[in-house]
């Protein structure tokens, strides 16, 4: 990624190479002159008639952010997306959040840590908080009628221990690039960009390994992602992902995301059988294959049965509490993170009840529905009271989002809930 | 999954059979079924009692299966108050009670224990044994709340003999009176921190008691409790900050009159004798069997060969002992989650025989579900 920097050196330097770099970047207005150049490639659209970092095959890392809106009045929280969405249409395509300043002696209008880097495939996705339409039973913008009916408050789930700080918002941010420096930069940007607006609620930062085209592995060492509708198939899309006429305007052609902080009890995990850990999967560890089959991609099948009717996937184990067979049909697209945030002390909440300095990671749970009242509500509705894999996991924070379509040329991220 | 995992992988591990000693009920069940999940929509977790309703009354149809919650939502152990219903004929689970969390006449507050039972006249009679951080350092008394069939408080029993009622209720119902055998086992009781220096586990004290509570039931109006009489004391009992308490935990009454008692402390199951007529207290009572197969025995049923069935806490078996004969005859690994060492560690506590007595109820603590054996 490339821009302008603090230096003059820096700038003058940028400026040969203008018109190749802008042709390069998809869906970039043309930068005022004076702008350096973004590298060719590496970058993922960010207008459309869909918001990027859905369908997006995953990048390597990301960071969510949450925000709390302090500003008390709707034009101030329009303004802030337009700001926004100059920025991310500038920063997806490689350039700096917003023109270079002139003044030597202001402060910088982009911290600059990215200079140098490609915009590595960042996509930035918005999305808006149940806060945004009504907080404290107040309609402080005028929104609450337009709040679509799909966009539920998450209910309480078994098991759950939600924390305050690290839980909900009303405004999120889900940054996601090929690069650890990139969706961090962009977020750093936005939310100085969103000064006297909002203000940060929580973040979280994420990563996936380099797996090439196999399945992504989670911190369990299990494979994570095989059961995803295919993002290639527009018509499961649309029935599973994009909301369609059923919504107001500004979402028909979004969707609705989820966010969980699922933390891993790895140290106890660890101390699972592999046979154990594998059933509590209801997958082969190595292969992925579900149990009773030979490969990652064989159906599972949930009939199975050993010689005396057991059930050759268990009961209770979490890919056929997952399946849509399982939950009348309902399909969301997961696209998750692992996460690992240092240790800390925790106690179990499980028999035998550990108590001790344990590791913070897990998974940041992210998957995107039509209708989370079909989705993920629908499916975790039983995963959480029987999975077994409940006793390895807890639940800590995150919240659902509203992400509306995408954005046109010329317009900003939610104008028609705004307009 | 637990249970049937094992059993499928093998089928004859899960009945340690002793080849000389006669056969009894364990053999004759083999699958393990979730039921339900005891969760209850405020988050209440941590099943404990296992009741099966005598009649129709109010919310509850005859057969319906009573599970209280003995954890709050934050996991804290004697903060929940919640019991739910299971259906078994429909699948359906309904929240039956919710009560306050504190109640002034319950010291303490509300911290629903395995202690409850429904009568033939239709209320529904709990133990509560409170904290609030989770912990006996800040365990008060406790009480035993009357319910209506509509799940609603309508009097509670508190006062100097009632002190952390905790273990499965065993009563009499003659419709308009009932007698109850309920174990108390929070007197004096210190938090899990006050330690003995000799073992370094918190002290261990001997002062849990079996209290007899003697009933009457006039129509339409709510239980009205006549005596009371302490028919067993002494029982060891320690607080633990894992599982809140150990002390005596199941109550069976055998056809003779004979009163049943899991000590798990000391793991054993002594016999109160004439328990339903005596003045005074049997002490711990005669010993009927110890150690072996047992490991922490906590809640109990009476199958219908007049066998013992005794939820094992160190493990998730279920041991099944001939209480005339004084032995244990063999267990069944009822709940072998491996997620505990061993399988089941900690997960098992109440247990109730289905209507038909081919088979029973049990909870699991891991998984906060309703289990039922086939």
């Amino acid at each position: 990624m490339s821009d302008w920097g603090p230096s003059r050196r820096g700038f003058l330097a940028g400026v040969g190479g203008l018109a190749a770099g802008a042709a390069a970047s998809p869906g970039l207005a043309a930068p005022k002159t004076g702008e350096a150049v973004p590298h060719a490639g590496a970058a993922e659209p960010f207008y459309g008639r869909h918001q990027s970092g859905i369908l997006t095959p995953a990048q390597s890392h990301c960071y969510v952010a949450a925000f709390d809106i302090v500003a008390t009045d709707k034009a101030a929280v329009a303004a802030m997306l337009q700001r926004w969405t100059e920025a991310s249409a500038r920063m997806t395509a490689g350039l700096s959040a917003q023109p270079r300043e002139t003044d030597a002696d202001s402060p910088a209008s982009d911290s600059g840590e990215q200079l140098d880097l490609t915009p590595a495939r960042l996509t930035l996705t918005f999305g808006f908080g149940a806060g945004l339409f009504v907080k404290d039973d107040k309609d402080r913008f005028g929104l609450a009628a337009r709040r679509p009916e799909a966009f539920v408050d998450l209910p309480h789930f078994p098991g759950e221990q939600l924390v305050e700080q690290l839980t909900g918002g009303d405004l999120v941010i889900q940054a996601c690039a090929d690069d650890p420096q990139v969706p961090f930069h962009a977020v750093r940007q936005l939310s100085r960009l969103a000064s006297e607006v909002a203000e940060l609620r929580w973040v979280q930062s994420g990563f996936i390994g380099n797996f090439g085209k196999t399945t992504p592995r989670n911190l369990m060492g299990f494979k994570d992602g095989t059961g995803n509708p295919s993002t290639a198939d527009a018509k499961l899309m649309d029935e599973h992902v994009w909301v369609g006429s059923e919504g107001p305007a500004w979402m028909r052609g979004g969707s609705y995301v989820v966010f969980r902080r699922s933390r891993m009890a790895l140290e106890h995990w660890d101390r699972m059988k592999l046979s154990f850990q594998e059933q509590t999967f209801g997958r082969e560890k190595v292969s992925g294959a579900p149990l009773g089959a030979k490969h990652e991609a064989d159906k599972v099948d949930l009939d199975a049965a050993d010689k005396d009717g057991n059930p050759i996937i268990p009961e209770n184990a979490h890919i056929r509490l997952a399946s849509a067979d399982s939950n009348g049909g309902a399909r969301i697209l997961r696209r998750s993170y692992s996460y690992n945030d240092g240790v800390n002390f925790v106690a179990e909440r499980w028999p035998p009840w550990h108590q001790g300095m344990e590791y913070d990671a897990g998974l940041i749970f992210v998957c995107f529905q039509r209708d989370p009242r079909t989705g993920f509500i629908q499916i975790n509705e039983k995963l959480s009271r029987f999975d077994m894999m409940n006793q390895f996991v807890t639940n800590i924070g995150g919240g659902m989002f509203a992400c509306p379509k995408g954005v046109e040329k010329g317009s900003y991220i939610g104008r028609e809930l705004f307009e | 999954m637990r249970a049937k995992l094992i059993l499928a992988l093998l089928p004859l591990l899960a009945l340690a059979v002793r080849a000389d000693e006669p056969k009894g009920y364990l053999e004759t069940v083999h699958r393990h079924v979730t039921l339900t999940s005891s969760v209850t929509d405020n988050g209440d977790l941590n099943p404990y009692a296992v009741v099966v309703a005598p009649v129709s009354a109010g919310k509850i149809h005859k057969d319906d299966v009573l599970v209280d919650n003995f954890n709050n939502i934050s996991n804290l152990q004697g903060t929940g108050t919640t019991i739910v219903g299971f259906r078994p004929d429909t699948k359906e689970t309904y929240l039956f009670a919710r009560l306050p969390q504190k109640l002034a006449e319950c010291p303490g507050g509300i911290g629903l224990t395995t202690a409850m039972t429904m009568l033939k006249s239709g209320w529904v009679i709990v133990g509560s044994t409170p904290s609030t951080d989770g912990t006996t350092k800040t365990k008060g008394d406790g009480c035993i709340v009357v319910l209506d069939p509509q799940g609603q408080v309508v009097s509670v029993w508190a006062g100097p003999t009632i002190n952390g009622p905790w273990g499965n209720i065993a009563s009499v119902d003659r419709g308009d009176s009932a007698t109850l055998f309920i174990s108390m086992a929070g007197f004096d009781l210190p938090g899990p921190d006050v330690r003995d220096p000799a073992t370094g586990y918190p002290v261990t004290i001997h002062k849990a008691t079996v209290l007899r509570l003697e009933i009457s039931v006039p129509a339409d109006k709510p239980p009205v409790l006549l005596s009371q009489t302490v028919v067993a004391s002494g029982f060891s009992q320690r607080a633990d900050r894992d599982n809140f308490l150990f002390g005596p935990t199941g109550l069976a009454l055998g056809s003779d009159g004979t009163l049943y008692v899991t000590d798990g402390m000391d793991n054993q199951i002594t016999a109160i004798p004439d328990a339903l007529t005596r003045n005074d207290s049997a002490g711990t009572g005669r010993l009927v069997t110890e150690n072996g197969l047992l490991a922490w025995p906590l809640a109990m049923a009476v199958a219908p060969n007049g066998h013992l069935l005794v939820c094992n806490g160190r493990n998730g078996q279920v041991v099944e002992v001939d209480p005339i004969e004084a032995k244990q005859i063999y267990a069944q690994w009822i709940d072998n989650d491996q997620a505990q060492t061993p399988p089941g560690n900690g997960d098992l506590f109440g247990i109730a025989m289905t209507p038909d007595g081919k088979g029973f109820y049990y909870v699991e603590d891991d998984v906060n579900t309703l289990m039922v054996t086939k």
